[in-house]
């Protein structure tokens, strides 16, 4: 009786055990798979007509390739040499506009393929896609935010020949800070204007690019799912970002954390998943602030939309499909745009503060040099910003109208003058503009724009932000009281 | 059920939030300084000051009744029309703008020696300003008579008690929330676009330093019935508690009197100090002799609307009257 009762005891134990074991392999299971949903691919392959080798349907090494361009362009644009007949800087940065990158010899500037403490796998722009370049890629609208009626395309190698022909890349004379107008403007022009007037636009509806059908003869992948791809690789986070914490996607784009970027621990960045990108790269600097959330609501809702796509198994999208995929579209473009009206809202307050050191200088007579220099560079990426975001589908023309009145083609510069137009070759028309003042107040209308027609939550540099705060502080009387 | 929550929010931040004068804080600090006052002063004994200190007669009178349901009531009203008022910020932003475009003042550098100080040179500054716009409004509701009919609910009050500051009219109610929203307004954005981010309040459990130890040191007695007054060359700087009771007496010699708050400076200057050396207080209110309806509740929301409309048709008869009479000598 005794034995028995003991067995039954043990029995008892050993099914309780096992239970517990098998409870926690279950639902490690299940961890696992919901693990995998945190990355954006691998996704199976679904498109019917392809029988090759491939397992992984999910390509955007074209976009990579764009990103990297972009990169380089920044790094070039720094490099002008008003000395050089050949006009070689020039010539470079518009390699890395045009190229298609098929043989290999387009070499990757940023990240550095040499650094050892940052190490990446690919070396050349062609390992990520041969078939890619910038110049195809960027608005064709006539670009009210320049002067000169230009499409987009058109502005960027204005400024490219510009600054093969400025030292350092930096117009002194007439205010313009190349490296940061190219690169910011290109952000606009070519990557969110891609991402959100085309491919998550157009190529989202019902007739284009169907998911029943491969996205172009013989691919591995539809249509739906490469243009969905294709856009994300133009947002520019890493496929684990959801992983990441903001300041750990923050510092990848700046090459300090090899760890978090090394995703598959192969001690190497694979520069087309493991990596932040531009636009991914200003959403961490926001978000690391804490106030916002855009690189994971984006970078989830691009994961969501794929998943979507993907569970279609290579048939057409129903109506209700695609009009999931259309909120996922909206969450991704309306965050998307809002990181760029941040990029805006906080420049504007970087060059309200630098004009004040101009004030400072001008007062003092000295310190005039430094003070320039931080001027010109937060000048460059405000006009860069803002005419990023009249890159995007939306065509709020009011308050583009706005934003480049108060701003202007060019900064103000401190005798007062400010370009205003350009002749017929290509050199810069001057006026007088209105006193650092009132430059200064546009400064302030510009982020009151911003906040009033953006949900910004941010609001970096917000140049009346501690006022706000000190009447915070003093507290508002709410109730009808004597003294 | 969010309404009632509201209201709630409000009398608890009243009580709870040492921004408030009526802080619980401050209430016992001035139960405090009463209790000192009467025993070491005035050599009463313990339960004599117990019995002064929270004297029925005064706590629950018709008068104080009066100004506890006003308190509930101008919450709810304040609720509906503070959402429709100009905001501090609002001010704020358009002087901070109007400053961008003159070359009077101009910003000053951040890195000046002194910056340390601009903190307290700041918080002080607010808070005599604060209390110069105060000192301004409150001559003005006395002085100019369509005003002082909205002022008179506040002076019909017969005891004084720490809450008698919410006897206020709502229409005071606006004008004393946009006097503050003007003053801050103006004087944030002033100080903020010189000074920059170099500026900020010094504060004492979130309250303004200086509002806090002017709370602490027993501002709530201002309206009470405990006479305390400082030396006489101290109440030609700062208001005692007595002098403001003076500003609610009904002897017509203190009519017009103590209009400051915190500084008697300003009535010093202007003309209209009275210390309270020989200026004893009899009695409370406007007039010797006590309404039948004063702490009547609609008579004392109403009773404003009805004076201000006598003083406006009397102007528009008498200015009707003196241009028939002109018309007449024309004529003849």
């Amino acid at each position: 009786m005794y034995k028995s009762t003991n067995i039954s005891k043990q029995f008892t134990k050993i099914t309780f055990v096992g239970s517990l074991a098998c409870t926690f392999m279950f639902s490690s299971i299940g961890f696992v798979n919901a693990d995998g949903h945190g990355v954006y691919g691998p996704f199976p392959i679904t498109e019917k007509s392809y029988n090759g080798p491939k397992k992984n349907s999910v390509s955007y090494g074209g976009q990579i390739a764009r990103q990297l361009q972009h990169n380089a362009l920044k790094k070039l644009a720094s490099k002008g040499n008003p000395g050089d007949p050949t006009n070689a800087p020039e010539k470079r940065m518009l390699k890395y506009l045009n190229t298609k990158d098929k043989s290999k010899t387009l070499a990757i500037l940023d990240p550095s393929p040499s650094s050892s403490k940052f190490p990446v796998k690919q070396k050349m722009i062609g390992e990520l896609s041969g078939g890619a370049n910038l110049s195809g890629k960027a608005d064709k609208r006539i670009q009210t935010s320049w002067p000169g009626n230009m499409s987009g395309v058109d502005v960027i190698k204005f400024m490219i020949k510009k600054a093969g022909k400025t030292k350092g890349g930096v117009d002194t004379r007439n205010g313009m800070n190349y490296p940061q107008l190219i690169s910011k403007y290109t952000m606009g022009a070519v990557l969110y204007h891609q991402a959100c007037d085309n491919y998550l636009d157009e190529k989202m509806t019902a007739s284009s690019k169907p998911n029943n059908k491969p996205y172009k003869k013989g691919a591995y992948y539809t249509g739906k799912e490469h243009s969905w791809d294709e856009a994300f690789g133009y947002w520019g986070a890493a496929a684990h970002t959801m992983k990441l914490t903001a300041a750990q996607s923050y510092n990848i784009a700046k090459k300090k954390d090899l760890k978090a970027a090394d995703y598959n621990n192969d001690g190497v960045v694979d520069l087309k998943t493991e990596m932040t990108y531009a636009h991914a790269y200003y959403a961490s600097s926001y978000d690391k602030t804490g106030k916002t959330n855009y690189l994971k609501n984006v970078t989830k809702a691009f994961i969501d939309g794929r998943k979507l796509i993907t569970s279609a198994n290579g048939n057409k999208l129903s109506k209700v499909q695609l009009d999931k995929i259309q909120d996922y579209v909206q969450i991704i473009c309306g965050n998307w745009e809002d990181v760029i009206a941040e990029s805006v809202f906080k420049y504007a307050g970087s060059t309200y503060k630098a004009l004040g050191k101009i004030e400072k200088a001008i007062e003092t007579g000295s310190g005039m040099d430094s003070a320039m220099s931080k001027y010109l560079k937060y000048w460059g990426e405000l006009k860069g910003f803002a005419m990023a975001l009249q890159a995007g589908p939306d065509n709020k023309s009011d308050t583009f109208n706005r934003l480049n009145r108060m701003m202007g083609f060019g900064p103000l510069m401190p005798n007062l003058s400010q370009v205003v137009g350009i002749d017929s070759s290509g050199n810069y028309i001057k006026d007088q503009g209105s006193s650092i003042g009132y430059y200064k107040l546009h400064m302030l209308k510009i982020q009151k724009l911003m906040a009033k027609e953006y949900a910004l939550k941010a609001k970096v540099n917000d140049a009346t932000g501690g006022m706000a705060a000190l009447l915070e502080q003093v507290g508002t009387k709410k109730s009808a009281e004597n003294d | 059920m969010e309404f009632l929550t509201q209201i709630i929010d409000t009398l608890h931040e009243n009580f709870f939030d040492p921004k408030k004068r009526v802080f619980v804080g401050y209430l016992f600090s001035a139960i405090l300084i009463s209790f000192l006052w009467l025993c070491i002063v005035k050599k009463k004994t313990l339960k004599e000051c117990f019995y002064k200190i929270f004297d029925k007669k005064i706590f629950i009178s018709k008068s104080a009744k009066a100004d506890y349901l006003m308190f509930i009531i101008n919450i709810i009203i304040l609720m509906f029309l503070s959402p429709i008022l100009i905001t501090q910020l609002a001010i704020a932003t358009v002087v901070f703008e109007f400053l961008h475009s003159q070359t009077l003042l101009m910003p000053i550098d951040a890195n000046l020696k002194y910056v340390w100080l601009m903190p307290y040179f700041f918080t002080i500054s607010y808070f005599v300003l604060d209390d110069l716009t105060k000192f301004i409004t409150h001559a003005l509701m006395h002085k100019i008579p369509i005003l002082w009919e909205i002022h008179k609910t506040h002076h019909s009050a017969r005891a004084l008690t720490p809450l008698t500051i919410f006897r206020t009219h709502p229409l005071e109610g606006i004008i004393f929330v946009l006097r503050s929203a003007l003053t801050q307004g103006v004087v944030i954005a002033l100080f903020f676009y010189i000074y920059g981010n170099n500026i900020t309040f010094i504060t004492i459990l979130g309250a303004n330093l200086l509002s806090f130890w002017f709370h602490l040191l027993g501002s709530n007695l201002r309206h009470s019935h405990i006479w305390i007054n400082y030396w006489n060359w101290l109440e030609k700087i700062l208001i005692s508690p007595a002098q403001h009771q003076i500003h609610h007496s009904i002897k017509k010699e203190h009519h017009n009197k103590n209009f400051g708050v915190t500084f008697a400076i300003w009535d010093y200057v202007f003309g209209t100090l009275c210390t309270s050396k020989n200026n004893e207080v009899s009695k409370f209110g406007i007039t010797e002799n006590e309404h039948k309806y004063e702490h009547n509740i609609f008579y004392l929301y109403i009773s404003p609307f009805v004076g201000m409309y006598e003083i406006i048709s009397k102007q528009i008869s008498t200015r009707f009257k003196n241009t028939n009479k002109k018309t007449f000598i024309i004529k003849q």
